[in-house]
């Protein structure tokens, strides 16, 4: 960190402006936040994003309806397949396209695979934070045994562009669900492994308990959405107050922490992962036959009514919402993306930072889940 | 218990109130009803803003405001079919100023800073409007509809020569 | 080691270590960041080809642009390279930093970074996978073995111009010239 500027003279107790990011080791990510310190203390952290913009929704406004589909699942690398999936919602709504049952599951099972994905690179990250590379190491193969399973399904690695208005782009190649089924295996039997080497260790119970708590008060006045508010306790997950695809149709439970701590929103991420796999195991027991997708017209002449549409779901990182408006032409008039890490980055970082020890800066913003791209746009 | 239309048409006036699709209730205010408009509907229990947005509506000449809530509904409670309210609002074009809604919803913050960067709307009593995401500045905010960005693209980065060596 | 490569090491041991010993500047630029934890972990492991992430720029001599660069992130960019100690060679990843690739009517992102400051080589894909970056890193390799990643010497010979055209980027840059503008003598 370099020290940039002396704010007050008085020996230890002057105030000190550090940059942190966005060219340094603790950070995860194109994000920079400037801290004023007293000693070790934090006493006030500015979020400073923007690294990343690329101001997708004014490009969008000059695409066509389907080229924007390359664009959406660009705004969040760490997990392309909600911003996919939350694109072709909108779309559909405006457009009145319905979704076959069984794209309705395909479409689950790809998107719970992804937020598996994503929570193991969130783990990876807040692991090598803390000084634990072998877990990091462990969840990394991991996460790249399912990009495997992507790129059999879709030919991309992390961009797959597998959601598509009306469906998905094409049905599970043969013997998909046991390669899949054997994938979750793997990653289920090392659970007692990660369990003894982090999630039980007294190392990671230091490190996290009690630092950067945000009371449920806090996170419902800021906007906090999915860990954050999941580890005060509330079990608010989109998938259960407004169920989109087929959520409703399982048996899935929210786990819940009641801290508010790093280490709660940490278990709650450690949960959620077992969650999904359980979900993924469901959702194949009841694939449907059937088409997956429904016919849309040609794309190149597609104009859809004029009309707006808000739609939100639970991405691994929160609630995930676009506004999206059309004045009926060939192109979205309006596009606006509300990505959880928004507030959680910029609000609620800056708050939890407050008070806190230099050193646990990394440690709090990870386990907040503040993904810069999303937060740019 | 009366629907939450019904609730909002007998506290205010002129406020039009319309169901756009399933569990989306729109909400049309006057600029200067907003805050209590906004601040009604927080205690009735739409404690969680979204989004705040805003269309470029060019050829009405106006700016049209967009805040999303919604309720944080918990355990088994599904979400009935007034899930999200989309209070708009209306700011001319040629003199977009607005009062802030940072005192109701803290969220609404880095929001507005946003908003203040990408359609040049002024939020009146906002704690830091200052710029959020850009690094120059452009003369015309970069999100209104009149702003090209491919000619602007055009004229700064295309402009600029390759290295000779 | 490879004893044919005894008598390189001999005649330039500088050069070789610097081809196996590429430290990589921590630094998050874009998308393609997600392809680098799987290279530098235990399945693709980087570390076999000598590229290992480090601390600080004054100890790295590789600097992976990874994506689309915005105007905001140049700046650090710039100032990032010319702390790096020479020799240094930089690598960008997709099609963004070379025209824009999908971002080329934003008006955050720059189009074309070789005017601002000098690229060794490409890699192609979005994002390019992790064996795609190994192969642009045994292909840089080859160009130091040959002398063709010579990108740190042409920044001090066009320095001049590579500063006029991020001025007009920027207007004002925060920093002094890391190298005189006035007089540069060819090498």
């Amino acid at each position: 960190m370099e020290i940039i500027s002396e704010k007050k003279k008085g020996g230890s107790s002057r105030e000190l402006e550090l940059y942190f990011g966005p060219q340094h080791l603790g950070m995860i990510g194109n994000f920079s936040i400037t801290l004023n310190v007293r000693g070790d203390r934090i006493v006030r952290a500015e979020a400073n994003p923007g690294y990343l913009h690329r101001g997708f929704e004014k490009l969008m406004e000059g695409r066509s309806w389907i080229q924007n589909f390359p664009l959406v699942c660009r705004v969040n690398v760490i997990e392309p397949g909600s911003m996919e999936m939350v694109y072709s919602t909108a779309v559909e709504n405006l457009a009145g396209v319905k979704v076959p049952p069984r794209g309705k599951y395909i479409r689950c099972i790809y998107l719970e695979l992804s937020r598996i994905a994503s929570h193991l690179f969130g783990l990876w990250a807040y692991s090598k934070t803390l000084g634990f590379e072998t877990v990091g190491g462990w969840a990394m193969y991991h996460r790249d045994l399912i990009l495997d399973l992507f790129e059999e399904l879709t030919g991309g690695r992390v961009y797959n562009i597998y959601i598509w208005p009306g469906g998905v782009r094409r049905d599970l190649p043969e013997g998909f669900e046991e390669r899949t089924k054997d994938v979750l295996h793997e990653i289920g039997e090392k659970v007692p492994d990660y369990n003894q080497t982090f999630f039980e260790n007294r190392l990671f119970h230091e490190r996290a308990r009690g630092v950067g708590v945000v009371s449920r008060e806090e996170a419902m006045n800021t906007g906090g959405t999915g860990q954050v508010l999941r580890a005060t306790g509330l079990e608010y997950d989109i998938r259960k107050v407004e169920p989109y695809g087929v959520y409703d149709e399982i048996d899935w439970d929210v786990p819940t922490r009641e801290d508010g701590d790093a280490y709660s929103r940490i278990m709650v991420v450690r949960d959620e992962m077992i969650e999904s796999v359980h979900a993924i195991f469901k959702l194949f027991d009841k694939l449907p036959g059937g088409p997956v997708y429904n016919k849309i017209p040609n794309p190149f002449k597609w104009n859809i009514p004029e009309g707006e549409t808000y739609v939100r779901l639970e991405s691994s990182r929160g609630e995930l919402g676009l506004y999206l408006a059309s004045d009926g032409g060939r192109k979205p008039y309006r596009a606006h993306f509300r990505t959880p890490s928004y507030p959680h980055g910029l609000t609620i970082l800056e708050k939890a930072l407050a008070g806190e020890s230099i050193s646990d800066t990394g440690n709090i913003m990870i386990s907040l889940y503040v993904t810069a791209p999303e937060i740019d746009r | 218990m009366s629907s939450i239309e019904e609730k909002i048409t007998a506290n205010f006036d002129g406020i039009e109130v319309r169901k756009i699709e399933e569990g989306r209730i729109e909400v049309k205010t006057k600029k200067e009803a907003l805050l209590s408009t906004l601040n009604f509907l927080k205690d009735e229990g739409y404690g969680h803003l979204g989004l705040v947005s805003c269309v470029d509506r060019i050829e009405e000449g106006i700016f049209e405001l967009v805040y999303i809530l919604s309720r944080y509904l918990v355990g088994g409670e599904v979400a009935v079919d007034q899930a999200s309210l989309i209070v708009k609002t209306e700011v001319p074009r040629g003199n977009p100023t607005l009062v802030t809604s940072v005192k109701v919803f803290e969220t609404a913050e880095p929001y507005e800073r946003e908003l203040h960067e990408m359609f040049g709307i002024v939020f009146s009593g906002h704690p830091r409007l200052t710029p959020l995401f850009l690094e120059r500045d452009i003369d015309l905010p970069p999100m209104r509809k009149d702003f090209d960005t491919r000619k602007y693209v055009e004229e700064e980065f295309e402009s600029i020569p390759p290295v000779e060596d | 080691m490879d004893r044919r490569q005894l008598i390189k090491w001999l005649k330039e041991p500088l050069k070789m270590s610097n081809k196996y010993s590429l430290h990589v500047v921590y630094f998050c630029t874009g998308c393609g960041i997600i392809e680098i934890p799987p290279s530098i972990t235990a399945r693709w492991d980087a570390e076999r080809f000598g590229v290992k992430p480090v601390a600080t720029p004054r100890q790295a001599n590789l600097f992976l642009i990874t994506g689309y660069v915005s105007l905001k992130t140049l700046k650090p960019i710039i100032r990032t390279y010319e702390q790096m100690p020479a020799p240094k060679y930089t690598v960008a990843f997709g099609s963004c930093p070379i025209d824009g690739g999908m971002y080329w009517d934003s008006y955050n992102t720059i189009n074309h970074l070789d005017k601002y400051i000098p690229i060794d080589g490409y890699i192609a894909g979005c994002m390019p996978r992790p064996e795609a970056v190994f192969a642009g890193i045994t292909h840089l390799w080859t160009l130091i073995d040959e002398g063709k990643a010579d990108g740190y010497k042409k920044y001090r010979r066009n320095y001049s111009q590579y500063r006029s055209n991020q001025e007009r980027l920027y207007g004002e840059l925060g920093w002094p010239p890391r190298f005189e503008t006035e007089g540069l003598e060819n090498e």
